[in-house]
C-alpha cells in the first residue's frame, strides 16, 4: 500500500514534470505530448494515455500551464498548450529536486539514471 | 468518423463539457490516423481508438476543467466598501476615456451652464445682496425730493430748502443727515491742469458712513462755513500717484479750480464715495435760501442721506421730510425752472442698496433667470444623452447583474460615473468662471453699480461645486433608476430592436422625447426674451434723433472759472472754431454749452405772456449756441432761420425755439413772437423754430427748449462743446482737434473726444447688453435643443429600423419614411413650442421694463420665435429622416 502509493506519486510528479519539460521551448497539442512522452521514455514510463488530460487540466488548474484553441488554415482548432512563468518556475524546482534525488540513488545504489 | 457522439456516449452520465470533449475527440482521431498509417485496418484502428476511449471513460470524475477566469466585477463584500468606491470611480474614469466626444460634449456642456451660472450668480449677489461696505447699512436711506406735478426734466436730489427745513431742528426719524455733491474740478499746480472728479460732503457725512480716514482727520463741523480755509481729504490713489506717497502729506497744498486747498486727510483705498471715480473731498456748505443782508434767493441742489433711527421706516422719514419740507421757504421762480411746477413739495427715502442698485435689479434677475434655465436645458440634454447611451448599456449592466452585482452597486456606478462627469464639468467651469469674471467689469456698461463688489470669492466657488455635483445626480437620476431597476433576463435576450409600432413606447423613449420637449420650451422661452430684447434695441438703435449722428465728432471742452472769465470764453471757441473750418475734411465747424448725450442740464423759468394774452410761469431747457449749429448738427430748421453772424451782441437779441416750446407754450406759433429779455435787454425776438431732439436717451419725450446765440449771452458756464462735421471718417481728427483746442486755451481741459454715434451707442450700453446676453443664452439653448432633437430622432430611427424596414418592405414611398420620422419631430417640437409660447407669454411681463417700442406679448417676435423653432426642429429631423428613407429593408428584416 505504501509502495503503491510513493509509486503513485512518483509517478504522478514524473508526469506532471515530464509535461512541463516538454511545453518548455514551445507549445504542443494533447496528442503530441501523449506521442511525445511515450517515445522519448521507450515506455519506460507507463504513462496511461488516460491520465494525460486529466493531468493537463489539473496543471491548467493550478496555473502552470495554460491551453488555448488555436485556429490554423486548413486545419481543425486545437487546444495547444503552453507553460506559464509559474509552471517554469515550479520546472526548474522539480528540477533540482530530481537532480538532486538521482545524485542520492546514484551515491547509494550507483544506479546511473538514463 | 464522427468520434464526438462515441465520445459522449462511452462518457454517458458523467459527460464532461463540451470543450473537453472536443479536445478527447481530436485525440482519438489523431490515434486514428496515427494506426491507419502504421497500416492498420480500419477495424484495428477503430478499435485502438475504443480501447483508449475505454480508458479516459474508467474515472469520469477526473475529467473537468475549473472556469479559468473569474467574474468581471467581484461583487463588494461590506467590508470593501471604499475600495469598491475607488473601483467605481476608476470604472467611470475609464468608460470616459473609451468615449472622449460624449464626455468632451457633456463636460463642456456642463460647464458652460455652471460657469454662466455662477457668474450670473455672483452678480446678482455682489450687487443686489452684498451689504454696503458702510456701518449701519441697512439704515442707510436716499432722500429726494420733488414737486406735485413737476415734470421730472431734473434728475431727483434735494434742495436745501427742504434739506435745512428738516435738518434743523433735530429730525425724529433720522439720527444723521448728510449731503453731497459731485464735481468735475480742475486740478492745476500738479503737471498738466487735468480733471478730478471731486465730491463736496457735509462735516458728519464720513462718520455717519462709519469710515475713517487713513492718515489725517475728517472735516470737523463749522469747517464748511464760508470764510473758513479750504480743506481736502484725498484718496489714496491720488496720494499715491500725485505725491508718490510721501509720508507729510498732511497740510500740502493742492489747487482745485484755482481754490489753493490744505490737504487734511487721505482716506483708505476702500472707500468709494460716492463712487470710485471720486479722488478728492471737500467740506460741503448748504448755504440758505434767504440770508439776512444779502437780497435775492439762493437755491442750491445736491444728494441728500439720512440714517433712520432704529425702528423707523423709510414711509416714515418721508413723510417727516414731507413736511418738514412744506414748512421751509418756498423757490418761486426756480422751482419752476427746477421741478417744472411750484406745486407742494414730496420728499421719498429710498433704502440706499435699492437706490444704487433699483435700476439693474429687474435685469439682473431677469438674466440670472435665463442663465438658470439655460442650465436646466443643459442638464436635461446630458441626461437624454445618458439615457440614450443607458439603452446601449443595457446589456452592460445586465450581464453585471447576471453576474451577481448587487443592485445597489449598478445604482452606485451609475452615479458615480454621472458624478465624475458633473464634477470635470464644474472644474472647467470653475476655470471659465474665473476667466469670465476677469473679463466681466470690461464687458459691463462703465455706469453699471457696485462693480468693485463683484467678486469670484469662496462663496461663488461653493456655489459652482454645489452646481457640478447637483447637476451630475440630477442627469444620473434616470439612467441610474434605469440601471437598476433592469430586469436581467429580457435585456440579455432581446436584440437592440423596437418591435414594429413601438416609436415611443418604452419609457426611457417616453423619457426623452417629454425631455426633448421640455428643452425645446426652454429655448423658446428665452428665444422670446432675447428677440424681444434684440427688437427693442434695434428699435432704439433706429429711434429718430432729430439730427444727423454720423460723421460728427465732439469735442467737451472745459474753460474753469478760475482762468476764464464768461467773456473770455466765446474768442477762445471762436477761434477754435475759425482754424477747424480750415481744416481738409472738415464740412462744418459749430459749439454749443451743451450737446444732446453728453451731461448736464440748464433749465430756466420765466414768465411768458402768451397769445391768448394770459401769463404763465414756464420751464424750458436753455443754452447758447454758435451760428450755424443746427446745420452741423442737422438738425432741421422748422421755420424762420438759424443764427448767422449778422446776429452780434449789438444787434436785435434774438432766440430760436423748438417745435415742443412751440406747441406747448405758443399753439405752434412761435416765429415772430418775443421772449422777455432776462436782465434789462430788449424783448428776445423768436427768429426760428427747429425740430426737437433727444436729450440724453433716445427715449425722451420732447421738452421745451430754447436757444440762445452765444454772442448774445455771457457763456456763464464753464462746460462747452464744438461739433466738427466732417466729410471722411470723425476719428481721424481727433488728434488734430486735441492740438487746436491746446493751442487756442492753453489752460483749457480737454475733457473727451468723441464721435457722436459712440456717445448715441454708449447710452445704449446696457440695453444692448442685456439683448446680447439673453440672445447669447437663447441661442445656446437652441443649439442644445437642436442636437438633443437631432440625437433623439437619429436614436429612435436606428430603434425603428425593423419597423421601417417592415413598412418599406410593405412598400411604403421614402417620403412616407420621410413623414414617419418628420411626424415625430413635428409632436415633439409642436408640443415643446406650444408649452413654451404659452410660459413665455406668461413670463414675458417680466422683461416689460426692459423694453422699448415694443409689448412683452409682440405677436411678430412670439410667430418669429415658433417659426425658428419648426425650422431648426426640420433641420434636426432632416439627416435621420433621410437614414430613414434609406432603410434597406432585407438587411435590417434579415439581421
Amino acid at each position: 500500500m505504501v509502495t503503491h502509493a510513493l509509486e503513485r506519486e512518483l509517478k504522478r510528479g514524473s508526469a506532471e514534470l515530464l509535461i512541463l519539460a516538454l511545453l518548455e521551448d514551445r507549445q504542443r497539442h494533447g496528442y503530441e505530448i501523449g506521442r511525445l512522452i511515450a517515445d522519448r521514455s521507450e515506455g519506460a514510463i507507463n504513462f496511461h494515455v488516460a491520465s494525460l488530460y486529466p493531468t493537463l487540466y489539473r496543471l491548467e488548474d493550478r496555473g502552470l500551464i495554460e491551453g488555448r484553441w488555436v485556429e490554423k488554415s486548413g486545419q481543425r482548432r486545437r487546444r495547444y498548450y503552453r507553460v506559464t512563468r509559474k509552471g517554469r518556475e515550479v520546472l526548474a524546482r522539480q528540477r533540482s529536486i530530481w537532480d538532486k534525488f538521482f545524485i542520492a540513488l546514484d551515491r547509494v545504489a550507483r544506479i546511473r539514471h538514463a | 468518423m464522427h468520434w464526438h457522439a462515441r465520445i459522449r456516449v462511452a462518457f454517458g452520465p458523467m459527460t464532461p463539457d463540451a470543450d473537453i470533449i472536443e479536445e478527447l475527440a481530436q485525440h482519438a482521431g489523431a490515434t486514428y490516423a496515427a494506426r491507419r498509417a502504421d497500416g492498420a485496418s480500419e477495424a484495428e484502428a477503430i478499435a485502438r481508438v475504443d480501447e483508449q476511449i475505454a480508458e479516459w471513460t474508467t474515472d469520469p470524475s477526473v475529467f473537468h476543467r475549473r472556469p479559468r477566469r473569474p467574474a468581471a466585477v467581484v461583487p463588494p463584500g461590506p467590508a470593501s466598501r471604499a475600495i469598491g468606491l475607488v473601483q467605481d470611480v476608476k470604472y467611470a474614469a475609464r468608460l470616459l476615456r473609451r468615449q472622449p466626444a460624449y464626455a468632451a460634449v457633456v463636460i463642456v456642456t456642463m460647464a458652460l451652464g455652471i460657469a454662466a451660472t455662477t457668474v450670473l450668480g455672483s452678480v446678482a449677489y455682489g450687487v443686489l445682496l452684498k451689504p454696503l461696505p458702510w456701518a449701519d447699512a441697512p439704515r442707510l436711506v436716499r432722500l429726494y425730493e420733488t414737486r406735485q406735478g413737476a415734470t421730472g426734466r431734473f434728475q431727483p436730489m434735494m434742495t436745501n430748502a427742504s434739506y435745512l427745513a428738516w435738518r434743523q431742528p433735530a429730525p425724529t426719524t433720522l439720527d444723521a443727515i448728510g449731503a453731497w455733491s459731485g464735481r468735475n474740478a480742475t486740478v492745476t499746480g500738479l503737471g498738466e491742469p487735468r480733471q478730478l472728479k471731486v465730491a463736496g460732503v457735509t462735516p458728519g457725512l464720513f462718520e455717519m458712513l462709519g469710515t475713517a480716514p487713513a492718515i489725517g482727520r475728517t472735516f470737523a463741523t463749522g469747517e464748511e462755513d464760508p470764510g473758513q480755509p479750504s480743506a481736502v481729504i484725498i484718496s489714496r490713489g491720488f496720494w499715491q500717484e500725485q505725491f508718490g506717497g510721501r509720508a507729510d502729506i498732511l497740510g500740502q497744498r493742492v489747487r482745485l479750480d484755482g481754490t489753493s486747498c490744505t490737504i487734511v486727510g487721505v482716506m483708505p483705498s476702500s472707500f468709494a464715495f460716492p463712487d470710485r471715480e471720486t479722488r478728492a473731498w471737500q467740506p460741503l456748505y448748504i448755504r440758505p435760501v434767504t440770508q439776512s443782508g444779502k437780497p435775492g434767493t439762493y437755491i442750491s441742489m445736491f444728494q441728500a442721506v439720512g440714517r433712520l433711527r432704529e425702528g423707523v421706516t423709510p414711509a416714515q422719514a418721508a413723510a417727516e421730510g414731507t413736511a418738514r419740507g412744506r414748512s421751509g421757504p418756498t423757490l418761486g421762480p426756480v422751482g419752476v425752472a427746477v421741478f417744472g411746477s411750484n406745486g407742494p413739495v414730496e420728499v421719498s427715502a429710498l433704502p440706499m442698496l435699492e437706490a444704487l442698485t433699483g435700476k439693474v435689479r429687474d435685469a439682473i434677475l431677469i438674466m440670472l433667470g435665463a442663465v438658470i434655465l439655460l442650465l436646466v436645458t443643459a442638464t436635461a440634454n446630458v441626461a437624454s444623452l445618458q439615457l440614450a447611451r443607458a439603452t446601449t448599456r443595457r446589456r452592460e449592466y445586465a450581464i453585471r447583474a447576471a453576474l451577481g452585482a448587487a443592485r445597489g452597486r449598478l445604482f452606485r456606478q451609475s452615479l458615480i460615473e454621472n458624478a465624475v462627469l458633473g464634477l470635470l464639468g464644474g472644474l472647467v467651469a470653475l476655470v471659465l468662471a474665473t476667466w469670465m469674471h476677469r473679463v466681466l467689469p470690461s464687458v459691463l456698461p462703465a455706469n453699471f453699480p457696485r462693480l468693485d463688489d463683484l467678486s469670484f470669492d469662496l462663496r461663488m466657488q461653493a456655489l459652482a461645486v454645489l452646481l457640478s455635483v447637483g447637476a451630475g445626480l440630477a442627469f444620473g437620476l434616470l439612467p441610474a433608476l434605469n440601471a437598476t431597476r433592469r430586469n436581467v433576463v429580457p435585456a440579455l435576450v432581446e436584440d437592440s430592436l423596437a418591435p414594429v409600432g413601438g416609436s415611443l413606447r418604452s419609457p426611457l423613449a417616453r423619457a426623452r422625447a417629454l425631455i426633448m420637449a421640455g428643452q425645446v420650451a426652454i429655448a423658446c422661452v428665452l428665444l422670446v426674451g432675447g428677440l424681444l430684447l434684440l427688437r427693442s434695441f434695434t428699435g432704439l438703435m433706429n429711434a429718430p434723433l432729430g439730427y444727423q449722428p454720423a460723421n460728427l465728432l465732439t469735442a467737451r471742452i472745459i474753460l474753469p472759472d478760475s482762468d476764464f472769465t464768461p467773456e473770455q470764453r466765446l474768442p477762445i471757441l471762436e477761434q477754435t472754431a475759425a482754424r477747424l473750418r480750415g481744416t481738409a475734411g472738415v464740412a462744418a465747424v459749430a459749439y454749443a454749452t451743451l450737446l444732446p448725450f453728453t451731461p448736464g442740464t440748464v433749465l430756466s423759468s420765466f414768465p411768458l405772456r402768451k397769445r391768448d394774452g394770459s401769463t404763465l410761469q414756464i420751464q424750458t431747457g436753455t443754452r447758447a449756441i454758435s451760428a450755424g449749429y443746427f446745420a452741423a448738427l442737422g438738425q432741421r430748421l422748422a421755420d424762420g432761420r438759424e443764427f448767422t453772424s449778422e446776429d452780434s451782441a449789438t444787434a436785435q437779441p434774438v432766440i430760436i425755439v423748438n417745435r415742443e416750446f412751440s406747441r406747448k407754450y405758443l399753439d405752434g406759433r412761435a416765429l415772430d413772437w418775443t421772449i422777455p429779455g432776462q436782465t434789462e435787454r430788449a424783448p428776445r425776438r423768436i427768429i426760428g423754430v427747429v425740430e426737437d431732439t433727444v436729450r440724453q436717451n433716445v427715449i425722451d419725450t420732447p421738452a421745451p427748449e430754447i436757444f440762445f446765440p452765444a454772442t448774445q449771452q455771457p457763456l456763464w458756464d464753464s462746460d462747452e462743446n464744438v461739433i466738427v462735421r466732417t466729410t471722411t471718417d470723425p476719428r481721424a481728427l481727433v488728434s488734430l482737434v486735441r492740438s487746436i483746442v491746446r493751442e487756442a486755451a492753453p489752460g483749457a481741459s480737454i475733457e473727451s473726444i468723441q464721435t457722436m454715434e459712440d456717445l448715441v451707442t454708449g447710452s445704449l450700453a446696457q440695453p444692448r447688453l442685456y439683448a446680447v446676453l439673453l440672445g447669447t443664452f437663447a441661442v445656446f439653448a437652441v443649439a442644445i435643443a437642436a442636437v438633443g432633437l437631432f440625437g433623439v430622432l437619429s436614436y429612435s430611427v436606428a430603434q425603428r429600423a425593423r419597423e421601417i424596414g417592415v413598412r418599406a418592405a410593405l412598400g411604403a414611398a421614402p417620403h412616407d419614411l420621410v413623414a414617419l420620422v418628420v411626424g415625430q419631430c413635428v409632436r415633439i417640437a409642436g408640443a415643446g413650442i406650444l408649452t413654451g409660447l404659452i410660459a413665455s407669454a406668461w413670463l414675458s411681463r417680466s422683461v416689460a421694463t426692459l423694453l422699448y417700442g415694443i409689448t412683452p406679448h409682440d405677436v411678430t417676435t412670439f410667430t418669429i420665435v415658433a417659426a425658428v423653432l419648426l425650422s431648426v426642429a426640420a433641420l434636426a429631423a432632416f439627416v435621420p429622416a433621410r437614414r430613414a428613407a434609406s432603410v434597406d429593408p432585407v438587411r435590417v428584416l434579415r439581421g
